[in-house]
């Protein structure tokens, strides 16, 4: 690094640290795509809550987890939250299986350049999602 | 100084999981807060219900369940934590810090929950 002094004096516009997403709605998409794991990590945090909960139930007295499962579950802030997180994956889902065909190239054959069609890429997905939300939801509610 | 070798980053690493996980984000995530959502709806009791202690103990101790239920927290709290700390770059946060505090985050979540999982499992067993 040189030991010169610059006498330069270069124009830095001057942008907002924590508002600068506010402006463009692109950008404003863009934080909330981002956000959306925040929710993520909060579901998270609900399940190893619950295993904790679980985890102190397990001598016999089951008041812990039932006090999980009633009051902290049923709880009308951590429904509305749970209905929020629901609501940011399903944002998550969409972007993330938009920008899948970007990620992934997936090629027709070996000895050609044509592509794939994003939509077979994307289709198979929420199919796969369809496939999954079912299987889960039929355990749930048949082992109940 | 000569450097032969360039030096490897192990963000392949990190990555991985954030692109598995936000898969797992994608996929199996609305399912479980649907059923969070419907258990917090219904209250269940002890032996009946969504998300019942007879049901969740089931769960918990057949170890195939239990170890995709761990694999779930872990892709999550990687994918989550991962995100989050490129969020901070947004932010105008440009420190090794938070590197380190959100990939702690996430290995303490995740390691906690399977410790859990194994205590549970052993006391049910």
């Amino acid at each position: 690094m040189s030991e010169a002094k610059s006498f330069r004096k270069p124009y830095i516009r001057p942008v907002s640290a924590t508002t600068w997403w506010l402006k463009n709605p692109f950008y404003t998409k863009y934080m909330l795509r981002e956000g959306t794991a925040v929710m993520a990590l909060f579901a998270t945090l609900e399940i190893v809550f619950g295993v904790f909960m679980f985890a102190l139930s397990t001598d016999g007295d089951p008041q812990c987890y039932m006090w999980w499962v009633r009051s902290f579950l049923g709880n009308p802030v951590i429904i509305l939250l749970n209905i929020l997180a629901l609501g940011a994956q399903i944002f998550h889902m969409i972007t993330w299986f938009n920008l899948m065909p970007k990620a992934v190239r997936l090629f027709m054959n070996k000895n050609s350049t044509e592509r794939v069609p994003d939509a077979v890429t994307k289709i198979g997905l929420y199919c796969a999602v369809a496939g999954a939300t079912v299987v889960i939801l039929v355990a749930a509610f048949a082992t109940m | 100084m000569h450097q032969t070798l360039p030096t490897r980053s192990d963000e392949p690493i990190y990555w991985l999981m954030f692109g598995g996980g936000g898969m797992i984000a994608a996929i199996v995530l609305p399912a479980i807060l649907v059923i969070m959502i419907v258990a917090g709806l219904i209250s269940p009791s002890i032996n009946d219900g969504l998300l019942s202690y007879e049901q969740v103990s089931g769960l918990l101790s057949n170890w195939l369940l239990s170890l995709i239920l761990f694999g779930v927290v872990f892709m999550l709290s990687f994918y989550a934590l991962h995100r989050m700390y490129h969020s901070t770059h947004d932010f105008g946060i440009h420190s090794k810090l938070f590197w380190f505090a959100a990939y702690g985050a996430a290995a303490a979540i995740s390691f906690i929950c399977l410790g859990l999982q194994l205590l549970i499992y052993v006391r049910l067993f």
